[in-house]
């Protein structure tokens, strides 16, 4: 977790290689075999011209990322706002920056209002997005 | 989970989709851990929540023919963790659908619940469908 919540305060990133192993292994779990997703001559055929991760895998990686910072606070006091931007393929290293725009206060209780983007190995967002974690009292 | 499909066409504002309930297995749990590579801690991962919901959601409703269904962004709120073993009902609602050229978008409302009716999650998803 974060020693300090403050202003500014740069997220320790997340990385993770995407996998076709992974994406069929997302959609065993959730359930969602969109075939974009894991049928690789439907998807072929598709203007993706190939699979695309699940964005909510995408997803998991940001949650990721602010469960490391915020630890429960996140967990159970989160909110977020993601749009998926491009497509995440196999054989893509995605990486998940984030930090802390501002602190707010409101009614005696701490927000930490963060931004977040998860980049291919291109550069290109994949993911951007808003997340507004609400403070316990230990943590102002 | 149950599942009668829709079709795309009756999709329109305000159509509520049957409530649907989850249980929350140690096993199906583990599975999305596994598939994450996060770290367990005797509660779902509440993504867990909203991907096998969405995943349920996306499967209720026929897609017109040569259209591919692509989550195109999501809004949550995440108000009570839910431990392992947990039964969540879910209730989504059509909240709005636009239709611009060839891409039509599909903007969903979802409030989750767990078996004392507390809401533990609420959000909006919404799917392009593309040609």
């Amino acid at each position: 977790m974060l020693t300090e919540i403050q202003e500014g305060k740069t997220l320790n990133p997340v990385v993770k290689y995407i996998t076709q192993e992974k994406i069929n292994l997302y959609a065993e779990a959730s359930g969602d075999f969109n075939p974009i997703h894991v049928d690789e001559s439907f998807a072929a055929k598709t203007p993706f011209g190939g699979t695309i991760a699940h964005g909510m895998l995408n997803l998991a990686y940001v949650s990721e990322m602010m469960t490391s910072a915020f630890g429960q606070n996140w967990l159970s006091g989160g909110k977020l706002r993601a749009k998926f931007k491009e497509a995440a393929r196999p054989g893509d290293t995605v990486t998940i920056n984030g930090k802390i725009d501002c602190m707010e206060q409101k009614d005696d209780v701490s927000y930490a209002d963060c931004s977040f983007e998860c980049r291919n190995q291109k550069g290109e967002v994949i993911v951007a997005g808003e997340a507004i974690v609400k403070l316990s009292s230990d943590k102002r | 989970m149950q599942g009668n499909t829709v079709n795309y066409e009756e999709l329109v504002p305000g159509y509520k989709f049957p409530p649907t309930s989850y249980e929350l297995s140690t096993s199906l749990v583990a599975k999305y851990i596994q598939a994450v590579n996060s770290a367990a801690d005797g509660f779902v991962p509440p993504l867990a929540i909203t991907a096998c919901v969405i995943a349920a959601m996306a499967g209720s409703f026929s897609l017109p023919p040569n259209t591919v269904a692509i989550h195109a962004s999501q809004e949550l709120e995440f108000l009570k963790l839910v431990p392992i073993g947990s039964t969540i009902e879910c209730h989504t609602i059509v909240a709005q659908k636009v239709t611009r050229g060839k891409m039509s978008m599909l903007i969903l409302e979802l409030e989750i619940f767990d078996q004392d009716k507390e809401k533990v999650q609420s959000g909006k998803t919404t799917i392009a469908l593309t040609t």
